[in-house]
C-alpha cells in the first residue's frame, strides 16, 4: 500500500464528496408529486463519501513504512501510446477511421517493441480496413470515413 | 410443470441459427480470454459488449439483447473452462479463480498428467455447468414469484444488502470498498433526474445530460486499465509450457474425482448465488473441504487429481449461481454479473422478477443457450485443448495495442462521440490508478449500475410515506434485509478488531 498514493486519493475523494454535497444544494429541492426532491440522494452519498475519506485519511497515518520493492515501470512506451490513444482520439472524427486506426496500431506496435516494420503494417492494415469493412460495408454501420481531400 | 415448458421454448429461441453462432462465438472467446493471462472475464464482457451491440444492430430490439446477453454470458462461463489451461501447463492462472487449480495441476503436468488433469477440469467444468443451470431452472420462478411481492421500500434495503455484500468482500481494505462504492453511486446521479427530470452536475455540457454511459466506464475502467498496467509492468511468459500427452484420464482417475466433482458442484453453486462472494471464493473454499474430507490428504499439493477437479468444478458452479441474483432479483452480485446487468439495461431490459413475465424470450432463451454452451465448451476444451493451449503464446506486442483499437472502435461505434472516447481514455487511467492501490473496481461499477435504482426505490417508498425514513425500518422484509445488510458490514469488522484473517475476494 502506498501511503502517498491513499492521502491523495483520500484528500481527492473527499473535494469531490463535499463538490458533490455543495452542488447538489443548487438542484431544486422540490419536485411535482413527491417529497424527497432529486437533491437528497447526491447530497447524503457526498456526505458519505466525505466521511469515508476522513476514515481513510486517518488509516494512513497507521500504516507501516514499508518500502515496497519497486519494479522499474515502462514509462516510455505507456506514454507513447496513451499520447497516441489521445491523439487518435482527437483526429478520428477529421481524419476518419482507417487512417488513424492503421497510424495509431502501427505506432502501438513499434512501442511495444521495435521491429517487424512489415509485419506491423500488415496487421494495422487488415484490422483498419477489416472492421471499417465489416462495420460499415456489411452492417450498415456508421463510422467517419475518409477525410474530404481524399474522397 | 411451468418452467419445464418455458424452457423448452427457450431452446427454441435458443436453437435459432443466429443464437447458436453467438452462443458459440461467445463460449470460443470466452475459452481464449481465460486462456489469455492479463485479461480476466470482467475485461472481456466488458470490451464485447459494444462489439456485440454493433453485431446485432440489424436484429428487432428483443432478439437482439436476447443474442448479446447469450454471447456475453458465453464468454462469462466460457472463462471459468479456459481459466484453468494456463493455470495446469504453465503455472500461471488465467483469471484469479483459477489460482487454486496451480496448486495440483501444475504438479500433475510436471508429471506427465497435464492431459488427464486439463480433461477433469473440463468434465468436471460441464458437470458443474449442468447442475447450477438445472438449479437455476428449478429456482428461477420460485424466487421471482416471492421478489414481486416486494414493493419499493423491500427492493431499496435489498439493493443495500448487495451492495453491502459486494463491497464487505472486495479488497483489503473495506473503507477503500466503500468508498468506490459511494463513488459510483454518485457517478450514477449525473445526468437527467429520472423522476424529476432537473439536470444535475451537467453544467450545460450536452453529452452528460444522458449521463455517463455505463459502457464507456467499464470498458475504460477494465479492459484499458489492464492494458496500461500491462503496459507499464511488463509481465513475463517465460515458463515453459508442459506437455499435454494423453487427453483421456485413466479410470482410476476418473473414479477418485466423481465425489470431488459432486461436491465441487453443489458447494460452488450456492456460494456463487451468495452475493459479494463470487468463483474464487467458491474454489478456495472446494478444495479445502476436499482437502479435509479426503482420507490423504497429504497427496494435496503433489499432484492429486482431486485437487483439480473440486475447484474447476466450483468455479463453473459459482458463476452459473451467480446468475441467479441477477436474473430474479435484479441484484449482481460480482462485477462480472453487474456488467452483464449494465449490459441487459442498455437494450432496455430490466433484470429482476418482472423479467420473466416481460422479457421470458430473453431469460430462458439465455438459460437454455447456456445448456448448449456447456456442451460446445466440453468439446472445445477436450479435443481442441491443444489448439487452445496455442493462444498463450500469443505476443503481447500484438495483443495490448489491438485492445485499445478494439475498446475505441466499439466506444464510438455504440456512442457516436469523440467525448466518450476521451473519457474513455480518462477512465482507463483511472481504473489502473485504482487498482493498483487497492482500491476494487467491482463495486464502483455495481454502484453505477444499481444507482439510478437504489435512488428511485428509495424516493418511491419515501413520497408514499410522506418523507418519513422510518418506513424502510417498518415493513419486516425490509427490516429483516437491512439487519443483515448491517451484520454483513460489521461482522468482519469486529472479527479484525479481534485479529482474525478474513477470506476477502481480491479479484471478482
Amino acid at each position: 500500500m502506498s501511503k502517498t498514493f491513499d492521502r491523495i486519493a483520500a484528500i481527492t475523494f473527499l473535494a469531490v464528496g463535499a463538490l458533490f454535497m455543495v452542488e447538489s444544494l443548487r438542484i431544486t429541492k422540490s419536485a411535482y408529486g413527491s417529497a424527497v426532491g432529486p437533491n437528497v440522494f447526491p447530497f447524503l452519498l457526498g456526505l458519505i463519501l466525505v466521511l469515508l475519506s476522513i476514515k481513510l485519511l486517518f488509516e494512513t497515518a497507521k500504516y507501516a513504512h514499508s518500502e515496497s520493492e519497486k519494479l522499474p515501470l515502462q514509462y516510455k512506451k505507456f506514454f507513447i501510446i496513451l499520447l497516441a490513444a489521445v491523439f487518435y482520439a482527437a483526429l478520428l472524427e477529421t481524419v476518419g477511421y482507417v487512417i488513424t486506426t492503421f497510424v495509431f496500431l502501427v505506432i502501438g506496435f513499434q512501442a511495444m517493441e521495435k521491429g517487424g516494420l512489415w509485419k506491423s503494417v500488415l496487421f494495422a492494415a487488415c484490422f483498419s480496413l477489416g472492421v471499417y469493412g465489416l462495420y460499415v460495408k456489411l452492417l450498415q454501420g456508421t463510422l467517419p470515413s475518409w477525410p474530404i481531400w481524399l474522397q | 410443470m411451468d418452467a419445464l415448458t418455458f424452457l423448452i421454448d427457450g431452446f427454441q429461441t435458443a436453437l435459432q441459427p443466429h443464437n447458436l453462432f453467438f452462443a458459440f462465438l461467445g463460449v470460443l472467446i470466452g475459452t481464449a480470454v481465460g486462456v489469455l493471462p492479463g485479461i480476466g472475464p470482467m475485461s472481456g464482457v466488458a470490451l464485447l459488449i459494444p462489439v456485440t451491440a454493433s453485431m446485432t444492430s440489424g436484429l428487432d430490439p428483443a432478439q437482439a439483447a436476447t443474442s448479446s446477453i447469450i454471447l456475453l454470458a458465453g464468454v462469462y462461463y466460457g472463462a471459468m473452462y479456459g481459466g484453468s489451461t494456463t493455470s495446469i501447463l504453465l503455472n500461471t492462472p488465467g483469471e484469479s479463480s483459477s489460482v487454486v487449480t496451480t496448486l495440483d495441476g501444475y504438479q500433475m503436468a510436471k508429471q506427465g498428467r497435464a492431459g488427464a488433469a486439463l480433461a477433469i477440469a473440463a468434465i468436471g467444468s460441464f458437470v458443474a455447468g449442468l447442475v447450477s443451470l438445472i438449479a437455476l431452472v428449478l429456482l428461477a420462478e420460485p424466487l421471482s414469484n416471492v421478489a414481486l411481492k416486494f414493493g419499493p421500500a423491500e427492493y431499496f434495503s435489498l439493493m443495500l444488502l448487495g451492495l453491502a455484500a459486494v463491497s464487505g468482500l472486495a479488497g483489503n481494505s473495506m473503507t477503500k470498498a466503500w468508498m468506490m462504492t459511494v463513488f459510483g453511486l454518485l457517478l450514477s446521479t449525473i445526468g437527467l433526474d429520472n423522476v424529476s427530470g432537473v439536470a444535475r452536475f451537467t453544467y450545460n455540457i450536452s453529452f452528460l445530460y444522458g449521463g455517463l454511459e455505463f459502457l464507456t466506464v467499464a470498458v475504460g475502467l477494465f479492459a484499458l486499465g489492464e492494458v496500461f498496467k500491462a503496459i507499464l509492468h511488463k509481465e513475463k511468459n517465460d515458463g515453459e509450457i508442459a506437455k499435454i500427452g494423453r487427453i483421456l484420464p485413466s479410470k482410476a482417475e476418473a473414479k477418485e474425482s466423481v465425489g470431488p466433482i459432486a461436491r465441487g458442484s453443489l458447494l460452488g453453486f450456492f456460494v456463487g448465488v451468495l452475493p459479494g462472494a463470487g468463483a474464487t471464493l467458491a474454489s478456495f473454499f472446494s478444495y479445502i473441504m476436499e482437502k479435509k474430507l479426503s482420507k490423504t490428504p497429504e497427496k494435496f499439493g503433489k499432484g492429486t487429481i482431486a485437487g483439480v477437479a473440486a475447484p474447476e468444478s466450483a468455479n463453473n458452479a459459482a458463476s452459473g449461481g451467480a446468475m441467479i441474483p441477477l436474473l430474479t432479483l435484479g441484484i449482481p452480485g460480482s462485477g462480472t454479473t453487474a456488467i452483464l446487468m449494465g449490459a441487459l439495461i442498455m437494450y432496455n431490459v430490466q433484470p429482476g422478477p418482472l423479467l420473466f413475465d416481460e422479457h421470458p424470450d430473453v431469460a430462458w432463451g439465455l438459460i437454455a443457450s447456456m445448456f448448449i454452451g456447456n456442451v460446445m465448451l466440453l468439446i472445445l476444451n477436450m479435443p481442441l485443448v491443444k489448439i487452445f493451449a496455442k493462444i498463450i503464446e500469443t505476443p503481447t506486442k500484438y495483443l495490448l495495442p489491438l485492445i485499445v483499437a478494439i475498446s475505441v472502435f466499439g466506444v464510438y461505434a455504440v456512442q457516436v462521440t469523440i467525448f466518450d472516447v476521451f473519457l474513455l481514455i480518462g477512465f482507463g487511467l483511472l481504473g489502473y490508478l485504482l487498482a493498483q492501490h487497492d482500491f476494487p473496481l467491482a463495486p464502483l461499477v455495481l454502484g453505477l449500475v444499481l444507482g439510478p435504482m437504489i435512488e428511485n426505490n428509495m424516493r418511491r417508498a419515501l413520497t408514499a410515506s410522506n418523507g418519513d425514513f422510518m418506513v424502510f425500518f417498518e415493513k419486516p422484509i425490509s427490516l429483516v434485509l437491512l439487519i443483515i445488510a448491517f451484520l454483513w458490514i460489521v461482522v468482519p469488522f469486529i472479527m479484525k478488531l479481534k485479529g482474525k484473517s478474513i477470506i476477502v475476494n481480491e479479484d471478482m
